[in-house]
């Protein structure tokens, strides 16, 4: 016997003990001792209790591990009087089926081939395929020709068809599906997947889609099936837990040179391959307990009775005094009861005549509080309650708690270890109870190790400062009194003691390094490595790049597969290349990620595409829950909705993990410092936190994007509750992440197009941005490729470029400069104002004293040593014991410094 | 092997849920400790004493290692150990259409303070949401709804029935007796302006069938069994105490302060509805002066006037007159009435489901220096001839078996504003006195505004080992409880809580002269060893 079930059965009753507490300490017990009288073995008891279970306990097959519906009725009310205890536990035990997947490539005749997929296991077997064209690149599908589709075939959207398998012929178990394959098109290979719509589990070729090729050079993934990979092509599945490796698996492979079918195919083989699979089906089963209290001598009858089938042994024990520990009660004991190592008891219950089941009677003494038993049902098949001891408590009267308890499946941990931890409809609280005890696990396990206690301790702590920063957040966003100084002083007190956090050294200066169109050259990389000398002279310490993974538009910001980083910017070569290359030149390259949605493989039953594809094949868990367009399953979601794409449901653990390891992966991998992160208003800032602290980013700055507010049409002078909106997203990253400083675009839009230079001093004579407020956060910017480029969603005013950039280049916060205005007729000026920002040494958290902000001019001076001003009104720097010149200048703009 | 499989869930168990305790947190085995924690001294020792014994070896393990002292566990009786850590939910928590409000920020907020190590939630629940269209029409969905969050994320759930209206957030009574009043303005509080408190029914009209022919008791009795029923799942398990509230902002009091939030003044009697008026007429023709029972004091100072201003509570002023005590013995039996009406509606209500009941005193600590203390008197606590007036509330409690809820319990003297004359601490010391006299399980809340100095003043009253207070709940959760500052403070307060409990563990298991720091200092004679 191995050690596995055991350790499994351990853990679910750790993960269970808080609610076994609960059950036992609420109830009050009454003592008792054992003897079994036979007039309970009466006739009439029996009888009722095997009707009812017979009624009850439906054998039923379905799958997953999903919590039944609880049965109720389980003894007949008629004597419920002195019933004090009855409950129907349905279990499931969970059979794993064994078999095989095998892909045969056959010649029918000349010039005629087929491909045949099969399995042994009976299920609802789908084949979910497509095939790629000579030419392709990638690894998207397209739809086969028509000729190709079996019958009953279904079309899935543009590039894929679902072909049903079918029983080879009745009394067979394999299923199979054949495609006769038109070698006359030009289809270079087949892909597919296999579904079980049974279990709605996906098997796949080595985390990949199996891929058949048809013609000699198919770019090889490693996920090619047949001819050319031979032994090495069988792999693991990914979605199943796997028995045998591949040295052990059978493999059979016959390959037979086919002749000279055609010249481009000339290499086409016949080729037979296996691959092993296994599926777990669960078997419902139910126990039904009943305790009674016998009247006349006060002892408790409690049966059990089950319909799991075969030979059944009760494991059991009763509790006394509170505790619910094994105790071996008085003899005597019931039949077919041996003593087991003086820790427990074994009776095996007696079969029932008609062969379904089997129950037992046990007689215990009145003053007992209870019966803790788990069933055993052959030498490594142990049976137990949700993880915990079955437990019966003997109440002192029979009121409130009879059969109250809802009740939820139980499992049956076999040799399978456990699949996970399947999340119920009561997800949150699971979460947080499994959070509590993995602390209090990571306690247990480290107990004598004083640092790690304190490391756990740090845990929690940190855990509830998220929920509380959370909780926070939320009620603030719906209680808008919040006073501004409060603010003030929160950011006094956190930000600037952790300067590395993603901020950079504070002197940096970002470029955006594309726009709307980059895609369309499909060399973007190439053209932008050839600028790198001329950004770097130009003093920019920061690139930021287009998102680079494969994408469903072309701009990339509808993300597919996270592991697919060739783009319409070019390879992923061409990617380590142009970052290789500016890190040589002494610029950070940002990546920009978009983790608030992604683009789904494949379509649910529904027909909805919430199924993720690729090495991060999520289902629909993964998918936030409150976006009717794709039926997530996952929670709610904690920010707003992107609504062309399921966003991604960051509550999830595994969505998480996976994230961040993309997120490091990218940063080993590609060579990216940092991130620009997209639509950030779609999830919770505590989460980016994580991630942030994950990567560990040398800068990282966030999109959060939302509307100003107006008053009849007319821009309102303040905007502290844009600008608090972003510092509370800050804020929930705990700072480890800046932020487009939104707000100062805005007012200096109005500001600038109508002469309304008073807006850019708030009422306390600060910048009224995000950059007054937090400007180690703040990454000033007048333009990106949303706002501005060819969409021009929310444009800059035109011709007034510069005056916006001799206010963020002088400014604290971090400017950020846009691609296509380096390169246009403003170069020079831009040049001019990067050069004096490093001469000057200006940085994040610069000083500014503004110096006068009346309707047709703004000034400033910064740090003492930088004045500016903008707008068509006079203005000249004090003249004290400074020596000011002029440093740059331009249409409705002037910038001094001292000399 | 197969010993193992049942031998070491439970081993795990213990071992785990001993973990919990090594932090200091609370939780796992409440419900044992909420079972104990009502019944006497005695019987906990005993509970402890059991429940160390079936925690295997292994906890001895864990004790004897020498993790950092607030980390040590074991617990030990003393008088922290059994404060049970309440906190408010916002009064708004279900909205009255019965949604629930910031249901994210709640669920988050819960998860935290049960990390945290905190024991129960206190909900509001508001007669004008649940009854709010028509008489006898309940609608509990919206709080039953955080009842399951509260119940699931693994917290206690202190209810509190509420049969008074709120200005923040506004909270009426329910429509169809908002509108009853409308055209029979009699049944709320008026004022001598004539101005109506519309929070509160009258305690004049307690037994009068106002309410479409029913009396508000009647009403108050329907609701709460029909709570009783609608929770019937939770009783006992998750709700562990019901709250009843016993007038203007759920406090036993008259609404001597209307909606004067300054309160600078000492309030003024609330005795001019019709049916109040004419109960003071037909006491007075019972005793024998029916011209005392026109109307109420006419000396008394107006709301923003300072007591002294006028005759009615200077030092020998209309209040030590014969006249005053007529007058005030009769407004403050009016009070304590409605008190005993309300109580023993609702014990007789919820007898036999094992919750404990509880109702709220105000802590009138206005000008409590004054010998008239006119702020209790407008309030409506006052007792002819030197008797303790609060002990006189007590015994209803007592007689009821409700346990009393003190808020206050943040304030301390030295922050109150000399003017004032407010001494907090005298006053709650004389009505806990007073409970103990009684025999009345006292249990605590701070004011509603954190107040310098707050937390140290609250562990003060806990430690206070002369009235055994086993409860607090802390008011209120809401973007300034979360906000970072005072979630910061609010987790030392806990952990100050926990800290002086364990600290004494030290000393118990030596390390020499170690000691340990307690939060506040102050405290340090009260502070008691095992």
């Amino acid at each position: 016997m191995s050690t596995v079930p055991i350790e499994s059965l351990l853990h679910h009753s750790h993960l269970r003990h808080n609610s076994k507490i609960y059950r036992g300490t609420r109830s009050f017990f009454i003592p008792c001792s054992l003897n079994l009288p036979s007039h309970f073995t009466s006739n009439k008891l029996l009888h009722s209790i095997r009707t009812s279970v017979g009624a009850s306990s439906k054998h039923r097959r379905s799958v997953a591990i999903r919590a039944s519906s609880p049965d109720t009725a389980v003894v007949e009310t008629s004597q419920s009087d002195d019933v004090i205890f009855k409950q129907n536990f349905p279990v499931q035990r969970i059979e794993k089926a064994e078999g095989k997947i095998y892909v045969r490539l056959k010649q029918v005749k000349e010039k005629s081939w087929e491909l045949s997929v099969g399995s042994s296991i009976p299920g609802k077997w789908i084949l979910h395929w497509g095939v790629s064209y000579v030419g392709d690149t990638g690894s998207e599908w397209d739809q086969p020709p028509e000729d190709m589709r079996p019958p009953g075939s279904v079309a899935i959207k543009d590039y894929a068809i679902e072909t049903p398998l079918k029983k080879l012929s009745e009394g067979d178990s394999f299923f199979e599906v054949t495609i006769n394959l038109n070698l006359e098109s030009s289809v270079a290979a087949l892909n597919f997947v296999l579904k079980d719509e049974e279990t709605g589990a996906w098997y796949q070729h080595k985390g990949r889609d199996f891929k058949v090729p048809l013609v000699d050079d198919v770019p090889d993934n490693g996920n090619l099936i047949g001819a050319k990979k031979g032994f090495g092509a069988i792999g693991q599945l990914s979605n199943i837990p796997l028995k045998q490796d591949e040295s052990s698996a059978e493999v059979q492979k016959k390959s037979k040179s086919s002749s000279d079918s055609t010249k481009e195919r000339k290499s086409l083989q016949e080729f037979y391959e296996e691959m092993p699979i296994s599926k777990c089906v669960a078997d419902d089963n139910s126990v039904s307990v009943t305790a009674r209290k016998c009247p006349e001598t006060s002892k408790n009858i409690v049966s059990i009775e089950t319909d799991l089938p075969g030979d059944v042994t009760v494991h059991w024990g009763v509790c006394k005094n509170g505790s619910k520990r094994w105790e071996i009660p008085s003899e005597p004991y019931p039949e077919e009861t041996s003593l087991f190592k003086n820790k427990a008891l074994r009776t095996r219950l007696q079969r029932k005549d008609d062969g379904n089941g089997s129950f037992g009677l046990f007689s215990l003494d009145g003053n007992l509080e209870g019966l803790c038993f788990v069933l055993k049902l052959n030498e490594n098949t142990w049976l137990n309650y949700r993880g915990e001891d079955f437990y019966v408590p003997f109440l002192t009267s029979s009121s409130s708690l009879v059969g109250t308890e809802a009740t939820e499946a139980a499992q049956v941990s076999k040799h399978t270890p456990k699949t996970d931890k399947e999340v119920s409809a009561s997800g949150f609280t699971d979460e947080i109870i499994t959070e509590i005890r993995n602390l209090a696990i990571d306690i247990h396990s480290h107990k004598n190790q004083k640092t790690n206690v304190k490391e756990v301790q740090e845990n929690i702590l940190q855990e509830i400062e998220k929920l509380a920063a959370e909780a926070y957040s939320i009620f603030r966003s719906t209680t808008p009194t919040f006073s501004e100084e409060s603010i003030l002083e929160a950011e006094a007190e956190k930000p600037d003691i952790k300067i590395s956090s993603g901020t950079g050294s504070g002197f940096e200066i970002l470029c955006q390094g594309f726009n709307w169109e980059s895609h369309k050259s499909g060399r973007w990389y190439l053209e932008l490595q050839e600028k790198a000398d001329e950004l770097a002279s130009l003093g920019f310490t920061v690139l930021w790049l287009p998102p680079p993974t494969e994408s469903v538009s072309p701009e990339g910001y509808m993300p597919k597969d996270l592991y697919n980083l060739n783009s319409r910017y070019g390879t992923i070569d061409e990617l380590k290349d142009t970052v290789r290359k500016f890190h040589k030149v002494g610029i950070k390259v940002l990546g920009d990620a978009v983790l608030n949605h992604r683009c789904a493989h494949f379509k649910n039953q529904n027909g909805v595409w919430n199924l993720f594809g690729g090495r991060l094949n999520w289902d629909d868990r993964a998918v936030v829950a409150d976006d009717p367009h794709f039926q997530g399953r996952g929670n709610k979601s904690s920010g707003d909705n992107f609504h062309a794409a399921p966003n991604i449901d960051h509550s999830q653990d595994f969505v998480r993990k996976d994230i961040k390891e993309w997120l490091c992966w990218m940063m080993e991998e590609v060579g990216y410092d940092g991130w620009r992160l997209d639509f950030v208003r779609g999830f919770w800032g505590g989460y980016v936190k994580d991630y942030m602290d994950a990567s560990k980013p040398y800068f990282a700055v966030g999109e959060y994007w939302d509307s100003l507010s107006y008053t009849y049409g007319e821009m309102d002078y303040n905007q502290d509750a844009h600008r608090q909106r972003i510092v509370d997203w800050i804020n929930a990253t705990s700072g480890a992440t800046g932020a487009f400083d939104v707000t100062t675009k805005g007012i200096l839009h109005t500001a600038l197009q109508k002469c309304e230079y008073w807006r850019l001093s708030d009422p306390k004579g600060k910048p009224p941005g995000v950059v007054g407020w937090w400007p180690s956060r703040a990454v000033t910017f007048i333009e990106n490729h949303d706002t501005g480029s060819t969409q021009g969603h929310w444009r800059f005013p035109e011709g007034k470029e510069m005056q916006g950039y001799a206010y963020i280049l002088t400014h604290p916060g971090t400017p950020a400069v846009f691609f296509d205005h380096i390169f246009s007729d403003y170069h020079p000026e831009i040049a001019a104002l990067l050069s004096l920002r490093n001469r000057q040494k200006l940085h994040c958290r610069s000083e500014v004293n503004i110096d006068k902000s009346e309707r047709d001019v703004y000034a400033a001076i910064i740090d003492d040593k930088v004045a500016m001003k903008i707008g068509p009104g006079h203005y000249e720097p004090p003249n004290g014991s400074k020596n000011w010149s002029v440093a740059v200048e331009g249409r409705d703009y002037k910038v001094w410094e001292t000399s | 092997m197969e010993v193992s499989v049942i031998g070491n869930p439970q081993a795990r168990i213990c071992r785990a849920e001993l973990a919990y305790r090594e932090l200091g947190f609370r939780f796992g085995s409440g419900e044992s400790r909420n079972r104990v924690t009502f019944c006497n001294q005695s019987s906990k020792w005993k509970e402890i004493a059991i429940r160390c014994s079936h925690r295997s070896v292994k906890c001895e393990a864990i004790v004897s290692d020498d993790a950092p002292p607030f980390l040590k566990s074991a617990p030990k009786p003393k008088s922290l150990e059994s404060v049970k850590l309440f906190v408010g939910l916002p009064l708004d928590t279900v909205s009255d259409c019965n949604n629930v409000n910031h249901l994210k920020a709640i669920t988050a907020g819960l998860k935290a303070l049960k990390l945290l190590g905190v024991e129960g939630i206190e909900l509001p629940i508001f007669w004008g949401v649940v009854e709010k269209e028509a008489a006898g029409r309940y609608e509990w969905s919206g709080y039953l709804a955080v009842a399951e969050i509260v119940k699931q994320v693994g917290l206690k759930l202190h209810a509190s029935l509420s049969f008074h209206g709120s200005k923040h957030p506004e909270i009426g009574l329910p429509d169809w007796v908002a509108k009853i009043g409308d055209t029979e303005p009699g049944i709320y509080f008026t004022d001598r302006y004539g101005q109506q408190y519309k929070d509160c029914l009258s305690f004049a009209v307690d037994d009068v069938p106002v309410l479409g022919g029913k009396t508000p008791m009647e009403v108050y009795r329907g609701f709460c069994d029909s709570f009783k029923s609608a929770f019937s799942d939770y009783m006992g398990n998750t709700i562990t105490g019901i709250t009843l509230g016993l007038g203007p902002d759920g406090e036993l009091r008259y609404p001597s302060h209307q909606h004067d939030v300054k309160r600078s003044g000492a309030g003024e009697f609330q005795c001019y509805d019709k049916h109040m008026l004419s109960a003071l007429k037909a006491y007075a023709e019972s005793t024998g002066n029916p011209l005392w029972g026109l109307r109420g004091p006419h000396d008394a100072p107006a709301y923003d006037q300072q007591p002294n201003s006028s005759s009615f509570f200077s030092d020998g002023g209309s209040w030590e007159s014969q006249y005053g005590d007529f007058f005030l013995s009769w407004y403050s039996s009016l009070l304590s009435s409605h008190a005993d009406r309300v109580l023993s509606v609702a014990s007789s209500a919820f007898s036999g489901i094992g919750v404990p009941l509880c109702g709220k005193l105000p802590l009138l600590h206005q000008w409590h220096k004054l010998r008239s203390q006119p702020s209790e008197l407008t309030a409506g606590f006052y007792s002819s001839n030197g008797q303790d007036r609060y002990e006189a509330i007590a015994e209803i409690f007592a007689k009821n078996s409700c346990r009393m809820i003190i808020p206050g319990m943040d304030l301390s003297d030295e922050h109150q504003s000399p003017e004032s004359l407010s001494s907090p601490e005298s006053l709650l010391t004389h009505i806990k006195t007073s409970c103990k006299k009684q025999g009345v399980v006292v249990s605590g809340q701070n004011s509603s505004t954190p107040v310098p100095g707050g937390f140290e003043r609250i562990v003060e009253n806990l430690k206070d080992g002369n009235v055994g207070i086993d409860l607090f709940t802390y008011q209120r959760m809401g973007a300034l409880f979360f906000s970072p500052e005072h979630f910061h403070a609010f987790t030392v307060f806990v952990r100050n809580l926990s800290q002086f409990e364990l600290s004494s563990d030290d000393k118990a298991a030596d390390v020499e002269d170690e000691t340990v720091s307690i939060g506040s200092g102050t405290g340090a004679p009260s502070l008691r060893t095992a």
